[in-house]
């Protein structure tokens, strides 16, 4: 009673707060209301618009260049969803196609798989993602791959794990005795089991590539101005604490929206795909 | 046992390796050592008569070999930077670091354990529902919010706590909290499952049907069975402290590998970040293999 009704909480409050970021961002070049690299330096640090100083003009305020904060929280919305979105994408292919391998044909390729994936747990990542971020540059893409070729080891343990739990079952072997080749039964047999899982995975995922990039931005190795970030806006506001919260507690919030709404949505699926009985 | 211990050692030995051509590929494949060295206008001859020197110009595997070699005899190289044995450097830096991680990893036990068995003790109740919201919660937190807020909070605000370096004991205090709290939903629930598994469980029954008093049951009989996963995630997490440190340090200026890592990395200096990347992924892969150790001491189904 308690596992269904925090599943339908949570994945309707989790659902609809990411709902509305991604349409944060997919609408952001139409309805944002100024253009967030604009600079107006004799607006400088207005207040949002409940507290006294503050205007409509700028409903949330500006920061220190005069920069209007809604707009930048509007296009800082596509950096974040894009970064999770695409490294997601591209460590799950990494991560399941490796994990697939592993599990299903087993020996020495589980071997190697294996070693790799203890290789790249080893490795700090926030470490090595500043080091290829800092000399390589940080145009989006470059993220975007460094973090994708960061975040597939999740996804390769428990693809590899439940391919063999799998691959050990009756209908497998059966379908192997009709004489169906490795591919279609790695298709047809293994790969609808495998995506409640991996989709649990991909949120948990979908959370730290967004965090990750966050952090990279807020120690100035991220995302660059003019583009933006909810990390960078931190950043520059992190001197502004005292006597300016509003520009550090604004992205803050945002930040901690995505990832909540992620998350939730993530544990609500770990439920959902989890058989009856477990806590 | 032996076996086993002999074989995830071979194993740790080539993850090692493994990780050490990276580390060095990743820094020397993306950075030009020469140029970084001369900085600014600096003409080509220049570049060529300091690759003649530090021995730029040999091909990558002679390098690699080279510093390999030194590496196992402790010579982790020289700074470009700031002209002092590597080793040096790290010396300084790595008791700050390594007492910030131990510290935030008994942190986050303690709240985890206290949590979780808590909430095993009473299901579904306020206490359980707090734990569970508040794993939830935490794992939406960036640490750099978290460090930030603690700052403003205690530091500023409050005037309770220093806010940078670590002059006594108390610099301490928030940049631990900062860097243990991300463990804690993970180590909660480990335990809250653990325990809730452990406390219907036939041995904890009979304990009870003895009638052993419920601190006895739940502490001695009950907490020695969950607590088997947390120890080895607990080490686990240890190491993810110790690279990721990076943030907590730089927030609250506490000269550790974190720090030295990103002021290494701003400054291109390349012995140094290769060193400090092999050093923490040595680490994870020692706390790895004692984690393991652990595990097959306790539990003999792990050997096979």
């Amino acid at each position: 009673m308690l596992i269904r009704a925090r599943r339908h909480h949570s994945l309707v409050i989790g659902s609809v707060m990411l709902a509305m970021v991604i349409l944060m961002a997919l609408l952001s070049p139409l309805i944002a209301p100024y253009d967030p690299a604009l600079q107006d330096l004799e607006n400088r640090f207005s207040p949002p618009f409940w507290s006294e100083g503050g205007s409509t003009e700028h409903i949330l305020g500006t920061d220190n260049l005069g920069r209007d904060i809604l707009s930048r929280i509007m296009w800082g919305s596509q950096t974040s969803l894009i970064i999770g979105l695409l490294t997601v994408v591209m460590s799950g292919v990494i991560g399941s196609a490796l994990g697939i391998a592993a599990g299903y044909f087993g020996g020495r390729l589980d071997m190697i798989v294996t070693f790799l994936v203890t290789v790249r747990l080893s490795l700090p990542v926030v470490l090595v993602a500043l080091v290829v971020v800092a000399v390589l540059g940080n145009s989006l893409s470059l993220m975007i791959a460094a973090i994708g070729l960061l975040l597939w080891d999740r996804f390769a343990i428990v693809s590899r794990s439940v391919t063999r739990q799998l691959a050990t079952r009756e209908y497998i072997i059966a379908a192997r005795c009709f004489g169906s080749s490795s591919a279609r039964v790695l298709i047809r047999e293994l790969l609808p089991n495998l995506y409640g899982p991996l989709l649990v995975v991909a949120s948990l995922e979908m959370a730290n590539a967004v965090l990750l990039e966050a952090s990279l931005s807020f120690l100035g190795l991220g995302v660059q101005p003019p583009q933006v970030s909810w990390g960078l806006m931190v950043a520059e506001a992190k001197s502004q604490l005292l006597f300016r919260p509003w520009v550090l507690a604004i992205p803050s919030v945002a930040l901690i929206w995505l990832v909540l709404s992620i998350n939730l949505v993530g544990d609500a699926l770990r439920d959902i795909t989890t058989p009856e009985g477990r806590a | 046992m032996l076996t086993y211990f002999l074989r995830r050692l071979l194993l740790t030995a080539a993850v090692l390796f493994a990780t050490s051509i990276i580390a060095f590929l990743l820094v020397h494949l993306t950075a030009d050592p020469a140029s970084t060295m001369a900085g600014e206008g600096a003409s080509a001859s220049d570049l060529e008569v300091i690759r003649e020197t530090y021995g730029f110009n040999r091909p990558l595997y002679v390098q690699y070999t080279a510093w390999l070699l030194d590496l196992l005899q402790g010579d982790f190289g020289r700074s470009y930077y700031l002209r002092r044995d590597v080793s040096e450097i790290l010396a300084e830096r790595i008791p700050v670091t390594v007492t910030l991680g131990v510290s935030a990893l008994c942190f986050s036990i303690v709240v985890s354990l206290t949590l979780g068995v808590c909430a095993a003790l009473r299901p579904n109740s306020i206490i359980d529902r707090f734990a569970l919201w508040l794993a939830v919660a935490g794992q939406a937190l960036p640490s750099f919010l978290v460090a930030i807020g603690l700052m403003y909070v205690f530091g500023v605000y409050m005037r309770l706590l220093p806010i940078s370096g670590v002059s006594d004991w108390t610099g301490y205090i928030l940049p631990v909290v900062a860097l243990g709290y991300y463990s804690t939903p993970s180590l909660m629930r480990l335990t809250r499952a653990g325990m809730l598994e452990a406390l219907q469980s036939d041995h904890v029954r009979t304990a009870r049907a003895y009638g052993l008093s419920p601190w006895r049951v739940t502490i001695r009989h009950a907490l020695r069975h969950a607590i088997l996963p947390v120890v080895s995630v607990a080490a686990v997490e240890l190491g993810f402290m110790l690279g990721g440190s990076i943030i907590v340090e730089s927030v609250f200026s506490l000269k550790g590998l974190g720090y030295l890592a990103w002021e290494s990395i701003q400054r291109a200096d390349i012995q140094v970040i290769q060193s400090i990347l092999l050093l923490v992924a040595a680490s994870y892969a020692v706390l790895t293999l004692c984690a393991d150790l652990l595990n097959a001491a306790l539990d003999p189904r792990v050997r096979h």
